[in-house]
């Protein structure tokens, strides 16, 4: 029975450090391969095509064969949907954990718990029957575009932000819920001064969640107004470029070894560009929290 | 038990037939108390007598949790005039500013010792910074924390021991100016030395505050208070006579008929 008992004991811990294992190994591997196949492709130009890098930063001066727009597209698609669903987000998250009660609050979750069931390509879908339909009735010059994509994307990251919101909030002790009444403080100050607060390293890994989310969707947006080569965008209703999107097309359509290095060199684009907004979701997480803690940003 | 309490200070608060239920099981009930102005008041009894559940009937604390029910009446004199707690009109965040409560173990919140004392009166009175930090002064030299905290005012106040904290939550308290302190075992978790200060600080705090204390000590009920209430198992409330809570000995025999 000893033996028995021990035998079992050493295959679960090597069970358990296989697993523990494999996420940094299978991380290491994507991120070799990535790089060992991107960064040949990377240059300048890849980016900024054959317009002078300074004169497409400072002037807007257009660019043709080049990422630039597709990034300028994520990063107002990524700005747009995280606008929209932060806040709503966020709001609903802290109704759930403090304010809804009984029935509600099933009949509440339960909705989030579809909603975050429902597959992306089901969104784009969404979306796209609802430009189909206010054609029909309201908005006959309605057409797909960024901000029909945007509204998409934010549907399909508000259960993350709403989960992350209610979790955060509903795992504080009860001590601090107290603290804040018998001072005095009424539910919402309580809600906004000290639990929100308090919880906010929850609610930012839920925004960091939602925003790499986000950016990285391919399915949503191919129906709802991305395209291949649109420019940089200028209009909420015109159509626009993406990263994942040109990803997808170069390493679908390419007709040399050279486009599929390009499409390497830009998924390795898009990755820095999701690394460079959750260092500055982090950066925001930092001053609010300092900001909370002691009065003073510096 | 005894009966007069002429030679005692004016009524400061009365609780009149009070019962709290939690999700139907009946905590106290049908308890009725008179407490004096200044004190210290203890409120002795065993552990689940529904002591801290008495105590946050006093300033609703109760209602933070699920599935509470209160009956019965709960009057306090506050500002020289009889306010009814349970009305529909008293306004609850007031109430509990002007009865203060500190907790068994200190619940200090997770900011700066100063942002401790400052974010209550920022945001409930809000008041603007200059009377802040003059207050938040105040309240900490009222209980002697002061000095010790002077030059740290910006490190976490979770970094104070123990018995800094506790007092740190006491000037917190009274920074708002109450007029009733409600004090839940408020040396339960500290050392003897710790301890003591906060004892002493009562003797000092009774000629401005009245308090009212939770304690499981007997022995600190014998030397600070001035009334001292056994509660009951089955949720009433016994008045020990002066006589019995001065002699320790007697104190011991009463406790042991009554719980």
């Amino acid at each position: 029975m000893t033996n028995g008992a021990s035998f079992t004991e050493k295959a679960v811990c090597i069970l358990s450090w296989g697993a523990a294992l494999t996420v940094p190994a299978v991380l290491c591997t994507l991120m070799g391969f990535l790089l060992w196949r991107g960064v040949p492709g990377w240059s300048l130009a890849l980016i900024f095509g054959d317009t002078a890098p300074l004169n497409a930063l400072l002037r807007g001066a257009p660019v043709f064969d080049g990422l630039w727009p597709a990034c300028l597209g994520t990063l107002a698609l990524v700005a747009l949907a995280a606008g929209i669903a932060v806040p709503i987000g966020i709001a609903s998250g802290v109704y759930l954990a403090e304010y809804a009660r009984g029935r509600s609050r099933q009949v509440f979750s339960f909705c989030v718990d579809l909603l975050a069931g429902i597959p992306s390509i089901l969104m784009g879908l969404f979306g796209f029957a609802l430009i189909l339909l206010l054609r029909r009735t309201v908005a006959p010059a309605a057409n797909t575009g960024l901000l029909l994509s945007a509204l998409c994307l934010a549907l399909l990251v508000l259960p993350y932000l709403i989960s992350t919101t209610r979790l955060s909030i509903e795992g504080l002790p009860q001590e601090l819920r107290l603290a804040g009444a018998c001072l005095g403080l009424s539910h919402g100050q309580v809600v906004g001064r000290i639990l929100l607060p308090a919880g906010m390293h929850g609610i930012f890994s839920g925004v960091i969640l939602a925003v790499g989310r986000a950016a990285e969707d391919t399915a949503v947006i191919l129906l709802t107004g991305v395209v291949a080569n649109a420019g940089t965008p200028s209009s909420l209703t015109g159509k626009y470029e993406a990263l994942p999107f040109h990803i997808y097309y170069l390493a679908a359509e390419h007709q040399s070894p050279a486009q599929l290095t390009q499409a390497f060199a830009a998924a390795l684009v898009l990755l820095c560009l999701t690394g460079l907004l959750f260092a500055a979701a982090r950066l925001l997480h930092a001053r609010l929290e300092k900001k909370w803690k002691t009065g003073t940003t510096i | 038990m005894e009966n007069g309490n002429n030679h005692l200070n004016p009524c400061a608060f009365r609780i009149e037939d009070l019962s709290v239920r939690f999700d139907g099981r009946a905590v106290i009930n049908r308890v009725n108390l008179e407490v004096c102005q200044g004190g210290p008041t203890f409120l002795l009894g065993r552990s689940g007598s529904g002591k801290t559940t008495l105590l946050r009937a006093i300033n609703r604390l109760n209602e933070c949790f699920p599935g509470c029910e209160t009956s019965g009446r709960v009057c306090l004199r506050l500002g020289g005039e009889w306010a009814e707690v349970y009305a529909p009109g008293t306004p609850v965040e007031l109430l509990r500013r002007q009865a203060g409560m500190v907790f068994q173990s200190p619940n200090v919140l997770p900011l700066s010792v100063e942002r401790n004392m400052s974010l209550p009166l920022r945001t409930a009175l809000g008041l603007p910074a200059e009377e802040c930090a003059q207050r938040v002064e105040q309240a900490l030299r009222e209980v002697h924390l002061w000095e010790e905290v002077r030059d740290r005012l910006a490190a976490p106040a979770t970094t104070l021991s123990g018995g800094q904290q506790q007092r740190l939550c006491l000037a917190r308290a009274l920074a708002l100016r109450p007029e009733i302190l409600l004090l839940d075992e408020p040396t339960a978790s500290l050392d003897f030395k710790a301890a003591r200060q906060i004892e002493d600080l009562l003797v000092e705090l009774k000629s401005r505050y009245t308090l009212l204390v939770v304690s499981h000590s007997l022995s600190q009920a014998h030397r600070l208070a001035e009334q001292v209430f056994v509660l009951r198992d089955g949720g009433q409330v016994e008045r020990l006579a002066e006589n019995v809570f001065r002699d320790k000995e007697a104190l011991l025999a009463a406790m042991d008929e009554l719980v």
